[in-house]
């Protein structure tokens, strides 16, 4: 897998629109270490300081249908991650959200370019990971690992196990 | 770019000529056929734009009547967020449209054809389902 890093970006959903309308490989991840205008459905902000884990993975050609369940299971696919090498108890409200204790901790939204068929797919995902404090608008709806465990998580193992999570699954529904 | 192409036992005399950067002429058996890259990079079929010289080329209007479909139609069923063109407005292929939200997926619908919006017949906010029409073209 191709991993493209930045250091800052507005969005890795709209960088990996805009490679992949370039031509870029099924499979590249773009990863940033914060975004400036992250977002959720709906365009709704996802606050996404340094230290969280922001990426996007470009899909390989796909059918709505096998689009739709990839977003579920992206959201299963987090919150196993979460549960296996930490001891939280995520749980996921479908089929974006994956939460700690009725807080948000993780937000996944795919997004389809789509002609007569499906075009471009990206699958973006925002993980608060070692994020210190959440402003105080936001510290009763989400939190992050590194406040729930009181300590770092490693963001490049993490990313990692979900990225090869999904194209686990996504070989699984297709075939 | 001359050559002969068997398909069965019928043969096909092709051309293949770059009119212009982005414009791409195939002759098969006399009968021309163009094509542009969208902003995909996917060569579609088009009929080229602002040139008397390459629309001659064309002649036979039928042809841009086959080219140019006249309605977009959803792919997929969800509510309508966002509408991106006016009515009056000229598409291209590649352009987006709309953008409809289904099963929490934002889904940028694109045209896939070229002409002139006649009519935006949806709202946003509005549910569609697979094959409704989105907008009128001509």
């Amino acid at each position: 897998m191709q991993i493209q890093k930045f250091k800052t970006l507005n969005s890795t959903n709209q960088k990996a629109k805009e490679l992949a309308r370039k031509g870029a490989e099924p499979w590249t991840i773009i990863l940033t270490e914060e975004q400036s205008a992250g977002y959720g459905k709906e365009k709704v902000p996802w606050f996404s300081p340094k230290g969280g884990l922001y990426f996007s993975i470009i899909l390989p050609k796909s059918t709505i249908e096998d689009l739709q369940t990839l977003t579920v299971l992206a959201a299963f696919i987090v919150a196993k991650v979460i549960k296996e090498n930490f001891s939280l108890e995520p749980l996921i409200k479908l089929p974006n959200d994956v939460r700690l204790k009725e807080k948000k901790v993780a937000g996944i939204l795919t997004e389809n370019i789509i002609g007569k068929e499906v075009k471009v797919s990206i699958i973006g995902i925002g993980l608060n990971t070692n994020i210190d404090r959440l402003p105080r608008d936001l510290e009763d709806i989400a939190t992050s690992l590194k406040i729930e465990l009181g300590k770092k998580v490693d963001n490049k193992k993490l990313l990692k196990e979900i990225v090869l999570g999904i194209k686990e699954q996504l070989k699984t529904i297709s075939q | 770019m001359q050559t002969k192409i068997k398909i069965g036992s019928k043969l096909y005399r092709v051309e293949i000529s770059e009119l212009d950067e982005n414009l791409l002429r195939v002759k098969v058996d006399g009968n021309d056929y163009f094509f542009s890259k969208n902003e995909l990079g996917e060569l579609v079929p088009v009929v080229p734009q602002g040139s008397e010289e390459l629309r001659s080329l064309l002649r036979e209007e039928v042809f841009l009547e086959a080219l140019a479909e006249k309605e977009i139609k959803s792919p997929i069923a969800g509510t309508i967020s966002t509408i991106e063109v006016k009515e009056g407005e000229a598409l291209k292929p590649g352009q987006k449209v709309v953008t409809l939200i289904a099963m929490k997926m934002e889904n940028e619908i694109i045209s896939e054809t070229v002409g002139i919006v006649e009519a935006v017949k949806i709202k946003e906010g509005q549910f569609v389902n697979a094959g409704d029409v989105l907008i009128v073209l001509k």
